[in-house]
């Protein structure tokens, strides 16, 4: 039945061999090696950040009543729950690493010029909202080091003149690290962040599809 | 390029594709399976336990007549240690104590004792039951749950886990 279903499609929209021909026969440059995974393997840890990320939203709560209570529910308690929470914290952790040596490998390669420039752009700033994603999800457990990491965090761009004290009072939603400051601090982390990532990742993606991978050296 | 070659480089990549196939499928399921098992975990896992509640002093329950009582107390629910409250009827002749749950066996309203008929009425879907608890029309599929009830040191004591009938 599942080979007449997935006939009855393929039949229909072709799937078979557009996948051959745009994913598995895809030309690439001679002489590419494993450097150019990089950026596959932070995408792979972002698929996987997706996922347990979703799955622990289940469980977590952020309020400050609950939000330690539901983690360590979650680490505890839930079969599994550790589990999915361990795989969350160490793609969260690779995914830096493994920007860090895309971004190399990028770099060495000269990958960057000419006509790949808005790739490089594109890529600076989902760096930057990787970053993010690391400094607003620290906070959610709401421990002594979530708390004491994001106010340094927050107070750091209090040195920037003229708009510091804003920034700072806008990042915490107020004069102290609080009840509003973990709200905010989980809606960008599970709902912004997440979305303007989709976004750029899509453009990084059509770029490479339309300009090809840059010639090794 | 030779035919040889051409058979050659043909199942490599049948060989790599059916490779790349295996490790998404493991990655997907190992993953998949691990998220899916934490969410389920709770269906079988989060039982409500049942336990031994105070319900007041046996000297207030009226002989012979159905009593509402409302018992509360401390259980575990999730992350959470919540209080649950839950209605019973509770009729005491002689040694012979009826405690029944007030939760109708069709989805779960609170049934109220219906003075006409000595038996109860649910105000969600008329499921009537008679004054034993048994379901006598209307779309309930069993009796009212029967709990344990004991008298000890002047006070009332139910236990909230539901027996079979």
């Amino acid at each position: 039945m599942f080979a007449r279903i997935s006939e009855a499609i393929d039949s229909r929209f072709n799937i078979n061999e557009s996948f051959k021909k745009n994913v598995l026969d895809h030309p690439v440059p001679p002489r590419v090696n494993f450097t150019f995974c990089f950026g596959g393997i932070t995408f792979l840890l972002y698929v996987l950040l997706l996922v347990t990320g979703i799955g622990l939203l289940f469980f977590y709560v952020p309020s400050v009543d609950h939000a330690f209570t539901t983690v360590e529910y979650i680490t505890f308690d839930l079969p599994a729950g550790n589990f999915v929470r361990a795989i969350h914290h160490w793609s969260a952790n690779l995914m830096i690493v493994f920007i860090f040596f895309h971004m190399l490998r990028v770099f060495v390669y000269g990958a960057y010029k000419n006509p790949r420039e808005f790739s490089w752009i594109t890529g600076v700033l989902l760096f930057g909202i990787v970053l993010a994603f690391g400094f607003t999800g620290y906070l959610l457990p709401w421990d002594q080091k979530a708390y004491w990491a994001t106010r340094v965090g927050v107070l750091m761009p209090g040195s920037v003149p003229v708009i510091g004290g804003f920034i700072t009072k806008f990042l915490m939603g107020g004069d102290n690290i609080g009840a509003l400051t973990l709200s905010r601090f989980f809606a960008l982390h599970v709902a912004v962040l997440p979305i303007i990532t989709a976004v750029f990742l899509v453009g990084h993606f059509l770029m490479i599809r339309k300009l090809g991978v840059a010639k090794p050296l | 390029m030779s035919n040889q070659d051409q058979c050659q480089s043909d199942s490599r990549r049948k060989f790599l594709a059916a490779g790349i196939g295996v490790i998404s499928g493991v990655i997907s399921v190992g993953v998949g399976g691990v998220v899916l098992t934490s969410i389920g975990a709770p269906a079988v896992t989060n039982k409500r336990e049942g336990k031994w509640v105070e319900a007041g002093s046996a000297a207030d329950l009226k002989p012979g007549e159905f009593n509402q009582l409302s018992i509360s107390y401390d259980a575990k629910d999730g992350w959470l240690e919540a209080k649950i409250k839950q209605l019973v009827y509770v009729k005491v002749t002689g040694d012979d104590i009826l405690a029944l749950s007030a939760t109708c066996s069709h989805l779960g309203c609170n049934v109220g004792y219906d003075e006409k008929t000595g038996g109860f009425k649910c105000p969600c879907h008329s499921g009537i039951y008679d004054a034993t608890g048994k379901n006598i029309s209307g779309p309930p599929p069993r009796p009212l749950d029967r709990l344990d009830a004991k008298i000890e040191d002047g006070k009332l004591k139910i236990n909230t886990a539901t027996k079979e009938e």
